[in-house]
């Protein structure tokens, strides 16, 4: 009798906040699983249910493949910088110097600003007439004319991914930073005693070490950039002629623009299962591998 | 209870929902809730202001909630959507002819949708072509310009004394705009029996004369990243000698150029008075609970003082009579131009998926901007996108 009614009592602590994590999780998502499956009215209201008619429409619309394609090639280069560059970065915050904490400061500074802000910031230094960034390639004599910078995808797309990684490297900084800081200090001492250089610490001891963080920044770094909508939407609303859209920006076409909502919940719910599906993947292979 | 329902029902509330034009959009309608309360004791105004890029989604997330404001204030390309998924509730009723007798005649027939009218026309704009004075007579111009081969002509001349001559807007709201201007006044339509015509030869023509400024460097560079704000700014900074744009520029140009010289005339066509009158509208939505109550107001916002303190305070242009008969239009020499363009401008198509249509029509013209497709095929592909999406 006692143990059982022991084992009761855990369950029945969690019960409300699972509760209430469950509704606020699960309302949207019947939701959006309702308005993909029926045919919706410009103003959200489901006339019928309609399967998977929707889905079938949106994949066959070539500006879905050609933002989805987009989308994983924006995650990529994004997620994959912002790695590459708050990984040296934490390092050398973590180093002891004079005027750390100001160097901290200023790398999370950005961090602080609202991720629409810093676009529209953007955007003006973007600017091709008034821009701060022609101004300042002007006067060093990098280029003669100004460049219109978001005139067409090719150039508006990496500075797109440019910005993506700007405002990226606090939070991934951030992790790594915690993550450093708690290495034991007598292992790498060892180390030192046994010979081993700067670079083999590096690679035998913080790399693996490190290894939990690089993953879950990796993880939540892909979900973030992947479903990022105000970086591109406020520098290019996705064009000019639909060359810089990915899909988190057709989704919100689709539905607020062109008034197809049936469509814009079916991709959004394909977009839930990439993103479901790579985070499934990808923690499975690293926590394989950590095993082995 | 009862006596509960009673009081309810004798405190009525009408929700209405405004998008922001200015700084002074929301000061205005709070004095007009006050104005009105104090005229109809019983009657609460509850005023809701929206950004504008946010008012559409708004309006479509609050009516799938069910929990949309008894009027509203929309841009009337979406009024037939409206109309169609029946949110919005036909005023005939509420009207006699003494109140239609108040307004602008096209105007107020542009918001009629199969006979019946469905909103009111609460802002109207125009578009016409402002000219840099200054940057004319560098040129050796003393006119502005009248035809297509006159702004080429001008921006040449523009072009040489080292400034931009046409400014070309080729991104975000509006794109495909700037570009029917040209449509019209090569004879060309945008829609007809709701089917999309815009692909017609002039359209072609149109679109060929927009791609030879650009090519020629008639334009400022980079065009597809100049939204409007970002062209009408290169005016404001003496830049560019031609911008197609509303009234509202001049009150911008005076608090920000004071001392620009410039003139105003009509979009370059042969007849000389082309212009696109745009217009908002307030509606009335079917499922709102307090009609009576909201015609009411409704009614009090159309009065002569309430009509021209708006239209000044905004910039727009009159959609009563009365106001068009109030000095502040006839002694100035600029909005008098406007005025005059409202009786002969052309008015966009009201089709109900207009919005895609202006989608396609504006991705096309940026792929032409851009060199990335021709004028013909690109047209041809947005007529069919278009006549895919429009009248359905």
């Amino acid at each position: 009798m006692k143990p059982r009614s022991l084992n009761l009592a855990p369950y029945a602590l969690i019960l409300p906040s699972f509760a209430l994590a469950f509704f606020i999780i699960s309302y949207p998502f019947l939701d959006i699983l309702l308005t993909s499956s029926h045919q919706v009215s410009r103003f959200g209201i489901l006339l019928r249910f309609n399967g998977v008619e929707n889905f079938a429409k949106a994949f066959a619309d070539p500006l879905f493949t050609a933002s989805l394609v987009r989308t994983l090639w924006w995650t990529l280069f994004v997620v994959s910088g912002t790695i590459l560059i708050s990984f040296p970065v934490a390092l050398i915050l973590n180093q002891e110097f004079r005027g750390r904490g100001v160097a901290r400061a200023i790398i999370m500074l950005p961090w602080a600003v609202s991720l629409t802000m810093s676009a529209v910031v953007w955007r003006w230094a973007f600017n091709a007439e008034y821009g701060m960034v022609n101004a300042t390639l002007q006067k060093l004599g990098i280029i003669s004319h100004p460049i219109a910078w978001l005139a067409s995808g090719e150039l508006a797309f990496p500075i797109e991914i440019f910005v993506g990684i700007l405002v990226s490297i606090p939070f991934s900084a951030t992790v790594f930073l915690g993550g450093l800081s708690a290495l034991p200090g007598d292992i790498y001492e060892a180390a030192q005693l046994e010979g081993a250089s700067v670079f083999q610490q590096f690679f035998h001891l913080t790399l693996p070490l490190m290894r939990p963080f690089i993953n879950i920044a990796i993880v939540l770094n892909v979900i973030y950039v992947f479903n990022s909508f105000p970086i591109i939407w406020v520098l290019t609303e996705g064009g000019p002629a639909d060359s810089t859209q990915i899909l988190v920006t057709y989704l919100y076409k689709l539905a607020f623009r062109l008034g197809r909502i049936g469509e814009a919940a079916a991709v959004s719910l394909v977009m839930l299962l990439i993103l479901f599906v790579f985070t499934f993947v990808y923690l499975r292979i690293q926590g394989k591998e950590a095993k082995a | 209870m009862v006596i509960a329902g009673t009081l309810i029902a004798r405190g009525e509330t009408v929700r209405v929902t405004i998008p922001y034009y200015s700084a002074a959009t929301e000061p205005y309608f709070q004095k007009m809730a006050a104005e009105f309360k104090q005229k109809n004791p019983d009657i609460d105004i509850k005023i809701e202001i929206v950004n504008w890029d946010n008012l559409l989604q708004k309006l479509t997330t609050d009516i799938a909630a069910n929990a949309n404001a008894d009027i509203s204030i929309i841009g009337t390309r979406w009024l037939v959507d409206f109309q169609k998924t029946e949110v919005v509730e036909p005023l005939d009723q509420y009207m006699d002819q003494a109140f239609q007798g108040r307004f602008i005649e096209s105007l107020f027939n542009y918001a009629k949708v199969g006979g019946k009218v469905y909103g009111l026309p609460i802002a109207a704009s125009a578009r016409a072509l402002y000219y840099n004075k200054d940057l004319f007579t560098k040129a050796g111009l003393s006119n502005g310009p009248k035809t297509w081969s006159d702004v080429e002509e001008a921006a040449k001349k523009i072009k040489d004394a080292g400034f931009y001559g046409f400014g070309l807007q080729g991104k975000e709201i509006e794109t495909d705009t700037y570009w029917y201007y040209a449509l019209w006044s090569f004879g060309g339509e945008i829609v007809q029996d709701c089917k999309a015509t815009f692909n017609s030869d002039a359209g072609v023509k149109a679109l060929s004369e927009y791609k030879k400024l650009i090519d020629e460097g008639l334009t400022q560079p980079g065009v597809t990243s100049y939204s409007r704000e970002d062209v009408q700014n290169l005016f404001k900074q003496g830049r560019v000698g031609t911008v197609i744009t509303a009234p509202f520029l001049i009150n911008q140009l005076k608090s920000d150029a004071p001392d620009l010289q410039y003139g105003i005339t009509a979009i370059p066509s042969d007849s000389g008075n082309l212009s696109m009158v745009v217009t908002d509208t307030i509606v009335m939505f079917k499922n709102s609970k307090v009609k009576k109550a909201a015609w009411k107001f409704l009614d009090y916002l159309f009065t002569p003082e309430p009509r021209i303190t708006f239209t000044k305070g905004e910039g727009f242009l009159p959609t009563t009579k009365s106001e068009g008969e109030d000095t502040y239009f006839t002694q100035n020499e600029r909005l008098q131009v406007f005025v005059k363009l409202l009786s002969t401008g052309k008015f966009l198509p009201l089709v109900s998926g207009y919005d895609a249509m202006s989608d396609a029509v504006s991705r096309a013209l940026q792929g032409v901007y851009l060199g990335k497709a021709q004028p013909v095929e690109a047209l041809k592909q947005a007529a069919q996108e278009a006549d895919a999406a429009i009248c359905k």
